[in-house]
């Protein structure tokens, strides 16, 4: 497995369950009526929860990795050029959907947790795109 | 596009992918795909792996008409 896959596995690995629960604990979070502090109290622990498993996972990877004489070439970087080329347009149009539709109809916490899904929903894409470029190298065109 | 680079590293006393990979610039997980035929390398590599074994590049990777549909380039990159 090529250094980044192992990243990409550890990125959506890391990031999905932790903002998985956010966001079903959002559907239900307004019913008890919490305070800003507290929203915001829940947003840093998902946030803290994602970096330490994340930079945990990370320092793993770099022991492994410390007698690799390379870590990524041109198809490594071809793959990863493809799936950042497809995540950016995710991401543009969620900013579009929330900056510029949701504002009309919405405000406060469900515009902050719209652009948090997108930003989620971004990356998610770029690595699972990368995992499926290694995979299935036709599809990652 | 079909390739001779498993023979080539067969004849040079069974090179391994990794050996093969650190002399040209690449990992051996690219090695193995170029050899499978899920990767057409750069020009540039495809040169460095020709002069490695002491061969011209058309005698290493051979094109066919039509042959690259659903095949992963180093150049799909760049649009």
């Amino acid at each position: 497995m090529s250094s980044l896959q192992k990243r990409a596995w550890l990125a959506l690995w890391s990031m999905c369950p932790v903002y998985c629960i956010y966001f079903v604990a959002q559907i239900g979070l307004p019913y008890l009526r919490p305070t800003m502090l507290e929203r915001i109290g829940c947003l840093a622990v998902v946030a803290s929860f994602h970096a330490v498993a994340y930079i945990c996972g990370l320092l793993v990877i770099k022991r492994h990795e410390a007698g690799e004489p390379l870590l990524q070439d041109e198809r490594d970087r071809a793959i990863d050029g493809r799936a950042t080329r497809t995540a950016y347009f995710i991401l543009l149009t969620g900013m579009i959907v929330v900056g510029m539709v949701m504002p009309f109809s919405n405000s406060g916490w469900e515009l902050v947790n719209a652009a948090l899904f997108f930003i989620v929903l971004t990356e998610t894409a770029r690595y699972a795109l990368i995992l499926i470029g290694y995979r299935q190298p036709h599809l990652a065109h | 596009m079909t390739n001779e680079v498993r023979l080539l590293r067969f004849l040079a006393q069974d090179m391994t992918q990794a050996e093969l990979g650190k002399r040209v610039g690449l990992t051996r997980q690219t090695i193995a795909a170029i050899e499978q035929g899920r990767y057409s390398p750069s020009l540039d590599v495809a040169f460095r792996i020709a002069h490695l074994f002491g061969k011209r590049v058309d005698e290493v990777f051979h094109w066919q008409p039509g042959g690259d549909q659903g095949m992963e380039t180093a150049s799909s990159d760049a649009g």
